[in-house]
């Protein structure tokens, strides 16, 4: 016989008696078939992509353990599974694809998680107001493919779109490769459906806007499960582009590559894609380029004429600030292997800790925040590259991106919080935001405080309002203290 | 055995898997234990001895089509998760578990050499001594002997001799139910058969058995001694040297279904649209997946018998990506009964049928 999996973080769990009755329960409501303790289905859903999990897996551990799984077929559904489960005080935890890169399903008091997956309707595409309702379940990529096949695009092409759901997207609140152009997940959606820990299912209205006091469903987007389920959206649809044009430049320095793009939205011209790797990424993305110099890239698409227009706009302004040009070609590879992450399952396997962290930064402070992450990554013992890059871009500034790998001779886990004390104090003392998109999850809660001040307290405040017993994703979003997981 | 390449399989357990969406079983069933990495970590689990086999385990690692259809992103070029999911459920055996749901299809197999019960009466035909073998396959034998009609009317008319042996099933369903030996048995009758029969080569319309006899053969030491064509390629020989004259047909629109194997494996694409594109009075018009980019049917690796309800969901789920009023051609028996589960009563033929629909008088 094998051991018991080993849990590292599991907390206090509701009785298993307690569990038995919920799961009867459960499969009267919405049928035995959609009910489940199987342990494989257990084992499957204790985790998302947090690079600690995989650390554990490969020494043979899980974070924790759910004790239930139920996969909803609609709303009414949902609000009957969680009305039942805020009677019994049972912790919920909704579960999209499991792509999120912080820990934030990880079941830490067990309980139930709710599978969204079987919600994968879409419900209706309004051509005339460019507007799709869709559920919380469907896939990204078949979500963006129904859609082109209507002649349309959601504009949201995060590097997960082919592992996460729309519903994952609205809950960490998320931003797609073209946001400079789309926007943002909190751009895109016009409303939400959610269903609140006590079973209550509101609904946001279609409108373009409204002023009619604070827009209640817009709280879900970011709440990563803690006030309730996000159980379908309404979102903004464009007509597919009628033009795409790819160009790249080179600079001789990140502050004049920084300072072009500052100019660039300044003229008011909205490419979809514009990314800037310091020397190091270029080198390991495009290698033909000279690793002395930093590679920019840019997508920018819509109707022609525009299209036509932000071109000129835009190559008026990187020339100006000392570009050289690259052509297309670099542009299309980093179309062919934007969603390639094959590098981290490879280098787990060789024993290194890695992780990126994305922050945000504004223009006076972009390259300042870069050189301090950098520095205090690079200065922890067994760090072999910590690089960066600035993608999704505003008229006040721009994501920071970071990648971080290394060998360290201590224990792993240690090496890795020592990584992310010093890239979130480096980024607080800058004055960025300590996430762009990955959002909270369970880790990045613990600088929480530090980014909101009295600001966490209203967030605790709302959540007692919305969810008094607690029983919503406990121990995220760094709302209250997880013994097991301290800095 | 085959061994598990770990490595891969911890490549596949540690991604996030952006091949999720191309995943037919986890797409329907929507469970993160039929996820690519949900299967791949429950084999590294098994594999690494931190989980013991059981029929739950069983019972999510042999929710694989075997389709490939993760490999059209997956960013490991060495891995085939298909595979090492076969690998992995050969063990299950050793560990005195097996499906129940399949226990009598192996029964089948072992006693009347077909997972569907006692054949219904023999398969050896044609002339004795010819070059040519054309070998029908147990799905086609069992449930559609039409189109091995076809293909005999095709070979006639023609004028190509040819010949049937006795067949036993290929022993593909065999090895995906996790029984080498059994696999192994099965084969080793047939090329023993197949060899005596002295034929040159060996025809195909199944991709199953194809993928069986050009694969798996030669790893159990049973590689035949035939050159093995699969149908689409040689029956497209047959119209290009003339011996074959496609006329009109009234099917009017139709889609092509490319299976799997053919599409990912044996990288048959063209053939089949070629032979389509020389039947007069046919337009093709493709569905939303089509080539290399295939979504399964719900056929792959028996998942008509092992798991039927899933493998209905996938094939509604293949069949809303045909254009309507097409009639669907394929080119795989299991295919076409994935198809044909259409509740629509959609028009499901094989390629080879509708070529002798054509060219035979």
């Amino acid at each position: 016989m094998t051991e018991p999996i080993r849990t590292i973080l599991q907390e206090s769990r509701p009785d298993q008696a307690v569990i038995d009755r919920y799961a009867r329960a459960a499969a009267g409501l919405i049928g035995a078939e959609n009910v489940s303790a199987n342990h494989v289905d257990l084992l499957s859903t204790c985790r998302d992509y947090w690079p600690v999990n995989s650390i554990w897996m490969l020494e043979g551990a899980v974070p924790a353990l759910p004790q239930l799984v139920v996969w909803p077929q609609s709303t009414e559904e949902v609000s009957q599974l969680l009305a039942l489960a805020n009677e019994q005080r049972i912790p919920v935890v909704p579960y999209g694809e499991g792509s999120g890169a912080l820990g934030g399903v990880i079941p830490l008091r067990g309980g139930v998680m709710i599978d969204l997956k079987r919600m994968n309707k879409l419900r209706s595409l309004d051509q005339k107001n460019l507007l799709v309702t869709v559920e919380a379940g469907v896939n990204g990529e078949l979500y963006e493919e129904h859609l082109n096949r209507a002649g349309y695009t959601g504009g949201h092409f995060p590097q997960s779109l082919r592992c996460s759901t729309v519903g994952g997207w609205l809950a960490c609140r998320a931003a797609g490769q073209f946001s400079t152009r789309y926007g943002k997940i909190e751009d895109i959606a016009v409303s939400t459906e959610a269903v609140l820990a006590d079973g209550t299912i509101f609904r946001g209205r279609r409108v373009p806007r409204s002023s009619t006091g604070p827009r209640v469903d817009r709280l879900m987007i970011g709440s990563e499960g803690i006030f309730g389920v996000i159980t379908a959206a309404t979102l903004r649809v464009w007509p597919l582009p009628e033009k795409r044009h790819l160009a790249s430049y080179t600079f001789e320095n990140l502050d004049d590559g920084l300072e072009a793009i500052r100019l660039v939205m300044r003229s008011g011209a909205r490419p979809a894609v514009v990314r800037l790797y310091d020397a190091v990424e270029t080198g390991n993305h495009f290698p033909e380029l000279s690793d002395q110099r930093c590679a920019l890239i840019l997508l920018i698409e819509g109707a022609r004429t525009i299209v036509d227009a932000e071109q000129e706009v835009i190559a008026e302004h990187v020339l100006a600030n000392g570009a050289e040009e690259s052509g297309s070609k670099y542009v299309e590879h980093w179309l062919e292997t934007r969603f390639n992450i094959s590098a981290a399952s490879r280098l787990l396997q060789k024993g290194a800790v890695l992780d990126t962290i994305e922050v945000t930064t504004n223009w006076h402070n972009a390259l300042s925040t870069y050189l301090a992450m950098q520095e205090a990554l690079k200065g922890v013992e067994g760090t072999i590259m910590a690089s960066g890059h600035w993608s999704h871009v505003y008229p006040e500034g721009a994501a920071l991106y970071m990648t971080v790998v290394g060998f360290p001779a201590e224990d792993k886990i240690t090496y890795y919080k020592k990584l992310w004390q010093g890239a979130m104090d480096a980024s607080l003392a800058e004055g960025a935001a300590i996430s762009h998109h990955h959002g909270i999850g369970l880790h990045r809660g613990l600088w929480m405080a530090e980014e909101h001040g009295k600001g966490l307290e209203v967030l605790r405040r709302i959540k007692g309002a919305l969810d008094p017993h607690g029983i919503m994703n406990p121990g995220k979003l760094g709302l209250e203290e997880v013994a097991k997981w301290q800095k | 055995m085959a061994e598990v390449n770990m490595e891969e399989l911890l490549n596949c357990a540690l991604c996030p898997n952006i091949c999720r969406c191309e995943c037919p079983v986890l797409q329907v069933l929507g469970r993160e234990a039929v996820a690519p990495s949900g299967k791949a970590r429950l084999a590294a689990m098994l594999q690494q001895k931190q989980l013991n086999w059981d029929e739950q385990v069983l019972e999510a690692v042999s929710n694989c089509l075997g389709c490939r259809g993760c490999t059209i992103y997956c960013p490991f070029a060495e891995l085939s998760l298909c595979d090492e999911l076969l690998n992995t459920r050969l063990d299950a055996k050793d560990g005195g578990i097996k499906l129940s749901v399949v226990d009598p299809c192996l029964v089948n197999l072992s006693k009347h050499g077909s997972p569907y019960g006692q054949k219904k009466g023999s398969s050896a035909a044609g002339d004795s001594g010819a070059e040519i073998l054309y070998f029908a396959g147990c799905t086609s034998q069992a449930n559609h002997p039409e189109s091995i009609e076809a293909a005999r009317a095709l070979f006639r008319e023609a004028g190509v001799p040819f010949q049937m042996i006795e067949e036993d099933c290929c022993g593909y369903p065999a090895e995906v139910w996790g029984d080498e030996e059994l696999a192994r048995q099965l084969a080793a009758e047939n090329r023993r058969k197949i060899a005596e029969s002295g034929a040159s080569t060996l025809v195909t319309n199944c991709p199953e058995c194809w993928l069986t006899f050009t694969d798996r053969y030669p790893a159990w030491g049973e590689e035949l001694p035939q050159e093995v064509v699969d149908g689409p390629t040689y029956f497209l020989g047959l119209i290009k040297a003339g011996k074959l004259k496609p006329r009109q047909s009234s099917l009017g629109k139709v889609s092509y279904h490319d299976p799997c194997i053919w599409a990912r494996t044996a990288e048959k694409t063209a053939e089949p649209r070629e032979i389509l594109e020389r039947i007069p009075g046919l337009s093709l018009e493709e569905p939303l997946s089509c080539g290399k980019f295939t979504r399964c049917c719900g056929g792959g690796s028996m998942f008509q018998l092992s798991f039927p309800e899933a493998s209905a969901a996938i094939a509604d789920r293949r069949l809303a990506e045909f254009p309507e009023g097409a009639a669907i051609i394929t080119a795989c028996p299991f295919c076409r009964e994935g198809l044909l589960q259409d509740g629509e009563g959609r028009r499901v033929l094989e390629l080879i049928e509708l070529l002798a629909k054509t060219c035979c008088r």
